[in-house]
C-alpha cells in the first residue's frame, strides 16, 4: 500500500496544477480585466496608472511592476486607484510565483475594494500554494455563496476545485467529495470536457484514496473514455496511467501494461508535441532573429544614410561658406583695386605736375644761371676795360637773378618736405608785425632798386596762431610775387584787418593784376600748378602753390582780390589769439 | 648800462663771422666762440654769460642740442639760448624742444631775426612774455640784472648798483651810481620780481635800495642815500625802520 499511496499522491498532484492552469483561461479574466480598462479610462489623468493597467492587461508583468511602483511612490493617489495597483502587483507576483510578495500586496489592499472577493480568492489560492490548506478554506469557503454578478469575475469552479483539493490534502474526504461533485455537476453543465475529466480524475482519486475502489474505478473508466474525443495529450496521458495504476492495484498486469504503453504513448505525443514545440519555438526565435538581422540591417542602413545626409549638409555647408569667403574677398579685392585705380590716377596727375614742375623749374634755373653767365663775361670785360661805373649795374642785377634762383630752391625745398611732412610744425602765438618785419628786410634793397615804396602798416597788437616758419614762407612768397608784379615806381603795402575769429593780413600791390580767371585757376583746389599768365617773368606758380597749402596746414583761409592792370590784394586770413 | 655777453656756438667761421659783427654792430658784446661742445662748456662756465646762441650741427653731429641739454641740468647756472639750424628735420626738433628755453631761428637769417630771436629767448627765460615786443614796457627783470631794451639793441642793469628806482606813471627812473634813465615797466611787475630782500618801498612813488640807505630822516619824511640821492618816505612805509639792520 505504501507504494500505491505514492503513486496517488503523484496523480493528484498533476490535477491540482491542472486546476490552476485552467483557471488563467476564462471568462472571468476577461471580464475582469474589461473592468480594470474602464477605470482606466475613468481616471486618464494619473499617467503611470493607464500604463501599469494597460501593461496589466497585455500581461506584460516587468512593466505592470515599474509602472505600479511608479504610481505608489507619488505621494497623493485616492484609495480605490491604490487598491486597483496593489491588486496589479499581487497579481503579478504571484504571477510569477513570488508567492510571499503576492501575499504581502494582497494585504495592503482595504476591506472597501470593490473587487475585494477576488482578492480572497487570490489569498485563497496563495495559501494552497503555500500548503497552509485551512487559510486557504477560511479564505474560499464564503466565496462559494455570492451574488451570482460577482461570479462574473469569480470562477466557482475554481473554488470549488480549489476548496477541494485544500480538504483533499487535509484528509477531510466527504468536503472534498461534496465540492469534486459540485465541481464535476457544474463542468457537465457547461460541458467543458477537460474539466469534466479532470473533475472526474480528481473525484475517482478522492474515492480510491479512501479505498472505495467501487466508487473510484467507473470515475477512472468514464475519465479515460472521455479522454478519448479530445487531443489533450496531457489528458489522455493522465487518464491512461490512472487507469494503469489501478488495473495494477487490481493485478490485472495485463491490461495495465496495455494502459501503460498507451500512456508512454501519449508521453512520447506529448514530447513530440513539445519537441514540435520547441521547433517551432526555435524556427520563431530564429526568424525573429533574421527579422532583428534585418532590422540591424536596416538600422545600420539609415545610420549610413545619415551619416552621408550629415556629410552632404556639412559639404554643402562648407561650400556655402567657402563661397560666401571667396565672394567677401572678391568683393574686397574690387574695393582694393577701385582704391588702387583711384590712387593710381591721383598718383599719374601728381606725377605729371612733378614732371612738369620739374621741366619748369630747370628752365627757369637754366635761363637764370644762363643769365649769370653772358652777365659774368661782361662783368670780366667791363673789369679788364676798368668800366668800374658798369661793374655795379651788372653785380646788381647779378645778385637780383641770384635772388630769384634762391627763392625758386627754397620753394622747391620746402615744396619736397611739405609733401613727404618731415618738417617741424608747431602752431604758436606770433606778433604778425615783427614777421613782417623780419620778412621785408631782406627785400628792402631789392625795393628801392625797383623804386617801389614799401610800408609795413601791420598792427604791432596783431597776433595770429600759426607756424612760425611757414607763415614767413607765406609771406616771402606774397612779397616776391608782389615785387615781381609790381609796375616801376609801383607801392607795396603789407596791413592787417581783423574780423571776429581771424585776422587778415593783406598783401597789396599796384601791379599789373589778374583777371578773374586766372584768380579762379590760382585758388582752384588742385595740386595742378597754374599756367602761367606773363610768360616773360619768372615764375612756376610753385609759390602760390607753397602759399596755399601752409594756409590750409595753419587752417587759415586763402583769397585774392586783383583788378587786372590795377594791382593785386592777397589776402590771408590766419586764427587770431590775443 | 652794459652789453649783453653772449656766447656763440659755430663751428663755421665763415657762418660766425657775420653773426658777431651784426651782433656787435647792435651792441651786444661776444664773450667768446666756441666750436665744438667741450669749448662750448669750457667757456660757458668761464665767463660770465648772459645769451647764447648754439648752432645745433657742429661738426655733423647734433652737439648744439646736447650742449643746451647739459647747461638745462644745472638750474641755477642755466642761461638763455637761442638755436640756429638750416633744417626743419621734426624728429631733431622734438629733441630739441625738450630744453628750455626752446626757441630757434632758421638759416639763412637776418639781422631783424637774430635780435627777434634773443629777445625771445629771453623772454622766455624769465617767464616774461611780450615785453620787447609790445609797446607797453622794455624791461625784464632777473635776479641780478634789469634787462632792457635800447633801440634795436638790449642792455643790462645790475641791479646791485641800483639806489633808487622813482615811478612817475607808466615810467621808472632808474637811479643807478652812474647814471640815471627811465624805463617802461608797470609798479605791479616791478614789486613782484624784484628782490624783495634787497628793496624795500617807502613811498607810492619810490622804491630804494636798503643797502644803499645812509640815513634816515624820520622827522621829514626822508631817506638819505649814498651819492647823496633823496627818497621820500611816507607814513604807509615806516615800518622799513624795523626791517632794516642799524647800528645801534
Amino acid at each position: 500500500m505504501e507504494t500505491f499511496n505514492t503513486k496517488t499522491t503523484s496523480l493528484l498532484f498533476i490535477l491540482f496544477v491542472n486546476a490552476l492552469v485552467f483557471s488563467q483561461k476564462n471568462n472571468e479574466e476577461l471580464f475582469f480585466n474589461s473592468i480594470v480598462k474602464r477605470k482606466a479610462d475613468k481616471h486618464n489623468e494619473v499617467f503611470f496608472f493607464i500604463k501599469a493597467s494597460s501593461f496589466f492587461i497585455d500581461k506584460e508583468w516587468d512593466s505592470t511592476l515599474i509602472y505600479t511602483s511608479k504610481q505608489l511612490d507619488k505621494t497623493s493617489i485616492q484609495t480605490d486607484i491604490g487598491d486597483f495597483l496593489h491588486y496589479f502587483r499581487g497579481f503579478t507576483f504571484k504571477k510569477k510565483k513570488l508567492f510571499k510578495e503576492a501575499q504581502k500586496e494582497f494585504e495592503l489592499i482595504s476591506l472597501d475594494f470593490d473587487y475585494f472577493d477576488l482578492v480572497k480568492m487570490h489569498m485563497g489560492q496563495l495559501s494552497l500554494e503555500m500548503k497552509k490548506y485551512e487559510d486557504a478554506i477560511y479564505f474560499l469557503k464564503p466565496l462559494l455563496i455570492l451574488d451570482n454578478e460577482k461570479y462574473k469575475y469569480i470562477n466557482r469552479n475554481v473554488i470549488l476545485s480549489n476548496l477541494a483539493i485544500s480538504n483533499l490534502h487535509l484528509g477531510h474526504f466527504n468536503k472534498a467529495e461534496e465540492y469534486l461533485l459540485k465541481n464535476k455537476e457544474l463542468h457537465e453543465k457547461i460541458k467543458d470536457t477537460i474539466n469534466i475529466i479532470n473533475s472526474y480524475g480528481n473525484l475517482a482519486n478522492l474515492y480510491y484514496e479512501q479505498y472505495k475502489d467501487n466508487l473510484a474505478i467507473p470515475y477512472f473508466e468514464k475519465a479515460y473514455q472521455l479522454s478519448k474525443k479530445i487531443n489533450n495529450f496531457q489528458t489522455k496521458l493522465a487518464t491512461a496511467r490512472n487507469m494503469a495504476v489501478v488495473e495494477e492495484n487490481r493485478n490485472n498486469y495485463k491490461k495495465a501494461l496495455a494502459y501503460r504503453k498507451e500512456a508512454e504513448q501519449w508521453k512520447d505525443s506529448l514530447n513530440n508535441q513539445n519537441k514540435i514545440y520547441e521547433v517551432a519555438q526555435l524556427e520563431k526565435q530564429f526568424a525573429v532573429k533574421q527579422k532583428q538581422q534585418e532590422v540591424d540591417l536596416l538600422q545600420v542602413e539609415n545610420k549610413a544614410k545619415e551619416v552621408e545626409r550629415n556629410g552632404l549638409l556639412y559639404s554643402a555647408l562648407t561650400l556655402l561658406i567657402l563661397l560666401g569667403v571667396t565672394f567677401y574677398f572678391y568683393k574686397e579685392k574690387n574695393k582694393t583695386h577701385k582704391i588702387i585705380v583711384a590712387q593710381k590716377e591721383t598718383l599719374d596727375a601728381l606725377n605729371a605736375t612733378k614732371d612738369k614742375l620739374f621741366s619748369i623749374v630747370s628752365h627757369d634755373l637754366r635761363s637764370s644761371v644762363n643769365a649769370l653767365k653772358t652777365s659774368n663775361a661782361k662783368l670780366l670785360s667791363n673789369l679788364e676795360a676798368n668800366n668800374l661805373s658798369a661793374l655795379d649795374t651788372l653785380l646788381q642785377r647779378n645778385s637780383g637773378i641770384v635772388n630769384g634762383a634762391y627763392n625758386l630752391l627754397d620753394n622747391l625745398l620746402h615744396w619736397a618736405l611739405l609733401q613727404t611732412k618731415q618738417s617741424y610744425f608747431y602752431i604758436e602765438p606770433l606778433r604778425l608785425f615783427f614777421i613782417t618785419e623780419q620778412v621785408s628786410h631782406n627785400y628792402k634793397p631789392l625795393l628801392e632798386d625797383q623804386g617801389l615804396t614799401f610800408e609795413n602798416s601791420v598792427l604791432k597788437t596783431a597776433k595770429v596762431l600759426a607756424d612760425q616758419e611757414s607763415l614767413k614762407i607765406i609771406l616771402r612768397n606774397l612779397l616776391d610775387n608782389a615785387i615781381k608784379f609790381s609796375k616801376p615806381n609801383g607801392q607795396i603795402k603789407i596791413y592787417t584787418t581783423v574780423s571776429r575769429d581771424f585776422c587778415n593780413l593783406i598783401v597789396e600791390d599796384t601791379g599789373l593784376g589778374m583777371s578773374a580767371d586766372t584768380v579762379a585757376t590760382l585758388l582752384r583746389d588742385t595740386p595742378n600748378l597754374a599756367k602761367k599768365e606773363n610768360e616773360d617773368i619768372i615764375g612756376t606758380g610753385l609759390g602760390v602753390q607753397l602759399c596755399k597749402s601752409y594756409i590750409q596746414k595753419n587752417n587759415g583761409v586763402f583769397s585774392i582780390e586783383s583788378t587786372l592792370g590795377k594791382g593785386t590784394k592777397m589776402i590771408v586770413a590766419l586764427p587770431k589769439t590775443t | 648800462m652794459q652789453n649783453i655777453n653772449v656766447l656763440v656756438i659755430e663751428d663755421r667761421p665763415e657762418e660766425s663771422k657775420p653773426l658777431v659783427a651784426t651782433l656787435t654792430a647792435n651792441g651786444y658784446t661776444v664773450v667768446a666762440i666756441a666750436t665744438n661742445f667741450k669749448e662750448a662748456l669750457e667757456l660757458y662756465h668761464k665767463h660770465p654769460i648772459d645769451i647764447a646762441i648754439i648752432d645745433i650741427f657742429l661738426n655733423g653731429n647734433p652737439e648744439g642740442i646736447a650742449f643746451a641739454e647739459t647747461i638745462n641740468l644745472d638750474p641755477n647756472s642755466s642761461k638763455p639760448f637761442v638755436f640756429l639750424t638750416s633744417s626743419t628735420d621734426r624728429a631733431l626738433f622734438e629733441r630739441a624742444k625738450l630744453t628750455q628755453p626752446f626757441s630757434y631761428l632758421m638759416k639763412p637769417f637776418n639781422e631783424l631775426e637774430i635780435l627777434y630771436a634773443l629777445e625771445t629767448a629771453v623772454e622766455k627765460f624769465y617767464k616774461q612774455a611780450d615785453v620787447f615786443l609790445g609797446e607797453e614796457e622794455d624791461t625784464i627783470i632777473s635776479e641780478d640784472y634789469l634787462f632792457i631794451k635800447k633801440g634795436k639793441a638790449l642792455k643790462k642793469v645790475l641791479t646791485k648798483s641800483i639806489i633808487y628806482i622813482e615811478v612817475e606813471e607808466k615810467y621808472c627812473n632808474i637811479i643807478t651810481e652812474d647814471e640815471k634813465f627811465v624805463i617802461l615797466i608797470s609798479l605791479t611787475k616791478i614789486l613782484k620780481f624784484l628782490d624783495k630782500n634787497r628793496f624795500s618801498r617807502t613811498h607810492r612813488n619810490f622804491i630804494v635800495n636798503t643797502e644803499k640807505i645812509t640815513e634816515i630822516v624820520p622827522s621829514d619824511n626822508l631817506i638819505v642815500l649814498s651819492g647823496q640821492h633823496k627818497a621820500i618816505l611816507s607814513d604807509t612805509y615806516k615800518d622799513i625802520l624795523k626791517r632794516i639792520r642799524t647800528l645801534k
